[in-house]
């Protein structure tokens, strides 16, 4: 093995070293801007409270607005939440958000219509939440309910 | 390959002059203590790298500051890391450049003709001292209030114009969120444009004029031996 010139080693030496320090302050420098992108949704709370199910007329999808606390960052802020809540029997519920899947507009329940309409870009959804017209990628998300004393809970997000 | 990219980029931009001035200079031979001065370079380099970074997330703002420093703290990953590395390179900063600045005194390296590199550094220790003061209120915490509450009310006993200067310091009669915007903005554009500035100048001497060597203990008769270092 050839002998490497004290000039050399040291050079090398202290391009490692510094490359070491880079790296170690690197990482979590990365880790650190990227911290908040981590935080996925979620409801944030366990239940959110809608109303009586006798306010759901069969077979016409009705809007309750509820309003939750959600802490973002260091920011704990009150946010209005809407769901429409779907029944075809008076006893099976379904919930679906109103917030339209292209870009976030809030949709609008038109009777006459049979459809869900979505101001912004004219798209269209079916009483089922399925894209009918219009730009939007996928259905409107749908959520889960419970029922209580005749009182409609949210209690969490259905996965597509 | 790598070499290959080196060539590429020299001829292209020819630094390779500028890097050996800079980098592969020659120095007198000297002792770890002539290490004081890049060390606080290299800390004020981190200061920079972790305040840019801490900016992120930090608000100066009386309802906001305290919980973001702690969001920073608690909830951010590695975020206790970094801000303890603005934390703690602060008070290193200090340390370094007050030791640094005991070197050049004792051996005299302040004299002709470096006296500019000198008093761009006495500003560098001020600019240093300065940045210390404004960024400790920035938590916004019980420490952070009275510690500058007290700090600036020093202020007042300087004559005829202490009054005014205490309230130009805290932007009005008590602290405030004024105060804590003015400390942010002097701590984040005003200090650092000053200080890069005056490091710029430091370091530029210290290349062109070279370091001085560590005096020699003179006998009587080889007396006038420092103006021998002058010529060279």
């Amino acid at each position: 093995m050839a002998i490497m010139s004290r000039r050399k080693f040291l050079s090398r030496a202290t391009t490692s070293i510094v490359g070491g320090i880079a790296a170690l302050m690197g990482i979590p420098t990365i880790a650190y801007l990227v911290s908040p992108a981590k935080a996925r949704g979620g409801l944030g709370v366990d239940a959110i409270p809608l109303g009586p199910t006798s306010k759901v007329p069969i077979g016409e999808p009705t809007l309750f607005k509820a309003t939750i606390e959600r802490k973002t960052g260091w920011v704990t802020q009150a946010e209005e939440l809407a769901f429409y809540v779907n029944t075809e029997d008076g006893r099976n519920f379904t919930a679906m958000s109103n917030v339209c899947t292209h870009l976030g507009c809030r949709v609008r329940w038109v009777g006459d219509q049979e459809q869900f309409f979505c101001p912004c870009h004219n798209a269209a959804f079916a009483r089922n939440g399925t894209v009918a017209s219009g730009p939007p990628p996928r259905a409107l998300d749908q959520y889960e309910l419970s029922v209580e004393d005749g009182q409609l809970f949210v209690v969490g997000k259905i996965e597509a | 390959m790598m070499e290959k990219v080196g060539l590429w980029f020299e001829e292209r931009m020819g630094w390779k002059p500028i890097w050996k001035a800079l980098a592969l200079r020659n120095i007198p031979k000297v002792n770890w203590a002539y290490t004081l001065g890049s060390a606080t370079l290299l800390v004020m380099i981190n200061q920079i790298l972790t305040g840019i970074l801490l900016t992120i997330y930090y608000v100066p703002s009386p309802q906001d500051a305290y919980s973001s420093v702690a969001f920073i703290t608690n909830e951010i990953t590695a975020g206790w890391l970094i801000r303890g590395l603005h934390h703690w390179g602060a008070s290193a900063m200090v340390v370094l450049a007050g030791l640094h600045m005991i070197r050049v005194v004792v051996h005299g390296a302040y004299k002709f003709p470096r006296e500019v590199t000198w008093f761009t550094g006495l500003g560098l220790l001020a600019v240093t001292l300065a940045f210390g003061f404004t960024g400790y209120l920035l938590p916004w915490d019980q420490k952070a209030y009275w510690a500058t509450t007290v700090g600036t009310r020093m202020l007042e006993v300087t004559p005829v114009i202490g009054e005014w200067l205490l309230r130009f310091a805290r932007g009005g009669e008590e602290l405030s969120a004024v105060t804590l915007t003015r400390f942010y903005g002097m701590h984040i554009w005003v200090l650092p444009a000053i200080l890069l500035v005056l490091v710029g100048i430091h370091m530029f001497l210290v290349v062109r004029i070279g370091i001085s060597a560590p005096p020699k203990a003179s006998t009587r008769e080889e007396e006038p031996e420092e103006d021998a270092e002058v010529k060279a």
